[in-house]
């Protein structure tokens, strides 16, 4: 074989390990900036992040349900008068 | 009465000799000439004749008298002693991992329609494994085109918490070392090809091998079909059981390169992650990607996908469908066509034993290159960091960072790791898949 194959390896390795450490460098210093400024800008709200939709149905309470019932009623409603 | 039952039958026995060959004639070619051949062949035999013909039919004779000059199903030679001897081992082989998923718990989900799918595969006659055997067009249809490793990578994505990652973003650097594995065995293999006459490994070959040493069962198989289709079963099956022997693989490397008081370093607690923190983790990774690395973006797209389809709390039927029935699903098929890569004439060769030997090469390596940099980070770090997490940095979700806190347990049984290995841990499929994209990129 003409090719040296080590060599081959030893560069691949090389330019591996460099994308891979600088990807991931990269990565870590986005985030660590992007960290700062969410939380600069975005305070957080600990306790009221129900961030599931399920436990958002679940929790749905009555009251928005009456909110619901109304808007529903209010829309069959302007529906009756403009047929009319 | 009679006569009436006596037409009946004449009319069931004309219709059932008319049926086959009309359907023969409205398909394509090779189906009439199969059905054509079994019409006309049918003469009047003896019964010792019929049960003679039988047996040259059955598994039994199938092994009992390999012929020269057979190809398999995809048209390549066959040997002797893959048709015979070979099926036999290979058929205890997947009798052996049906006992290692079942019995011991190696990875069962995969290992065992792996198995499956290999004791198929070497069932004689049967052509499982052809282009219309149902092993062969999963293959084609989910492995060839690489869409099984993907879809289960976004289901993984889906499953994955960036939360542990996200807390503590430097332990992603581990995750960077660990992959350090991959390219030391690349090496190895390659100069195993150039210096000894044992294998005959390309670099192509060499790559799709090494890839082992990420850990991570998906990436290999996407990276096997690109680079080297051929070698798949033995690296699939590599991949798959070192991933499973992670707790007995690493442990000892673990504790080779740590001292005791190393092992008790206490790391602190973790900052609580923020929903938009989570939201734009992986668009930051996936347009980090496309930045740098366009061809790794099929592995991390679906990845990032998943998870964000996770974090976004507005899909969650889909997120659901992807953590559970979508990755259940494909799992099935990815295990049951990998397995159709067991048959013997693939399996039963000498690069099978490389491939296992270099891929625990690179995984050793990297378990150990993961250790040193968590040590060398908590040299040089504000924050103490355990060397133990640094073993995390292979993927092999959840599996290396339940190692990680095990070994911290036994050091100080108040020490609990857990979430501290995750982030290198995910960092660590990160990595793989980046590793896997610069592999692919050179071979472009």
């Amino acid at each position: 074989m003409e090719l040296n194959l080590v060599t081959e390896g030893l560069k691949f390795m090389v330019l591996g390990m460099a994308t891979v450490f600088s990807f991931l460098i990269l990565m870590v210093i986005i985030l660590h900036f992007q960290a700062k400024i969410i939380n600069k800008f975005f305070p957080q709200k600990v306790v009221s992040t129900p961030s599931r939709a399920s436990s958002t149905q679940k929790s749905s309470t009555q009251k928005d349900d009456k909110a619901l019932v109304a808007a529903i009623t209010a829309a069959i409603t302007t529906f009756k008068n403009s047929k009319s | 009465m009679k006569k009436l039952l006596f037409l009946l039958l004449a009319v069931y026995a004309i219709s059932f000799t008319v049926q086959p060959l009309s359907a023969g004639e409205n398909t394509q070619n090779k189906h009439v000439e199969i059905t054509s051949k079994k019409v006309s062949h049918h003469q009047a035999k003896s019964i010792s004749e019929m049960f003679s013909n039988f047996y040259r039919t059955t598994g039994i004779y199938a092994f009992l008298n390999p012929k020269d000059n057979v190809t398999n199903a995809l048209g390549e030679p066959l040997s002797k002693f893959a048709q015979g001897w070979g099926r036999v081992i290979m058929i205890s082989i997947t009798f052996l991992l049906f006992y290692l998923a079942i019995a011991k718990g190696f990875e069962p989900l995969l290992l065992l329609p792996i198995a499956f799918g290999g004791l198929l595969a070497n069932i004689p006659l049967a052509n499982i494994i052809g282009h219309e055997g149902f092993l062969g067009v999963l293959f084609e249809s989910g492995i060839k085109n690489e869409l099984f490793p993907l879809i289960i990578f976004m289901g993984v994505g889906a499953m994955t918490d960036f939360g542990p990652l996200l807390a503590h973003p430097k332990t992603a650097l581990l995750g960077a070392a660990a992959q350090f594995g991959i390219f030391a065995s690349l090496v190895g293999a390659v100069t195993l090809s150039q210096y000894t006459s044992w294998f005959d490994f390309s670099l192509q070959d060499a790559s799709a091998i090494s890839i082992i040493g990420g850990a991570d069962g998906p990436t290999s198989i996407f990276v096997a079909s690109k680079l080297a289709p051929d070698l798949m079963g033995a690296i699939a099956v590599a991949a798959y059981s070192y991933m499973a022997l992670v707790p007995i693989i690493q442990p000892p490397i673990m504790r080779f390169f740590t001292t005791v008081e190393e092992r008790k370093i206490k790391m602190e607690q973790l900052r609580e992650v923020g929903k938009m923190e989570k939201l734009l983790f992986p668009l930051t990774v996936v347009m980090l990607s496309i930045l740098i690395l366009p061809e790794s973006t099929p592995l991390i797209g679906a990845f990032t996908f998943g998870n964000f389809a996770r974090v976004s709390g507005v899909v969650d039927r889909l997120s659901d469908t992807m953590q559970n029935s979508l990755i259940n699903i494909v799992t099935i098929f990815l295990g049951l066509a990998v397995g159709s890569k067991l048959a013997a004439e693939k399996f039963l060769v000498v690069e099978t034993l490389g491939i296992l030997a270099i891929g625990l090469v690179a995984f050793a390596v990297g378990t150990a290159a993961g250790v040193i940099m968590a040590k060398i980070m908590n040299k040089f770090s504000k924050t103490p960091i355990n060397p133990l997490i640094g073993s995390a940095g292979v993927s092999a979700v959840p599996m290396a960072a339940r190692v990680s806190n095990k070994e911290g347990m036994k050091a100080d049984p108040t020490n609990m790791l857990l979430m501290h290995a995750m982030g290198p841990n995910v960092a660590g499929v990160i990595g793989s898949a980046v590793a896997a994209g610069v592999l692919l990129s050179i071979f472009k």
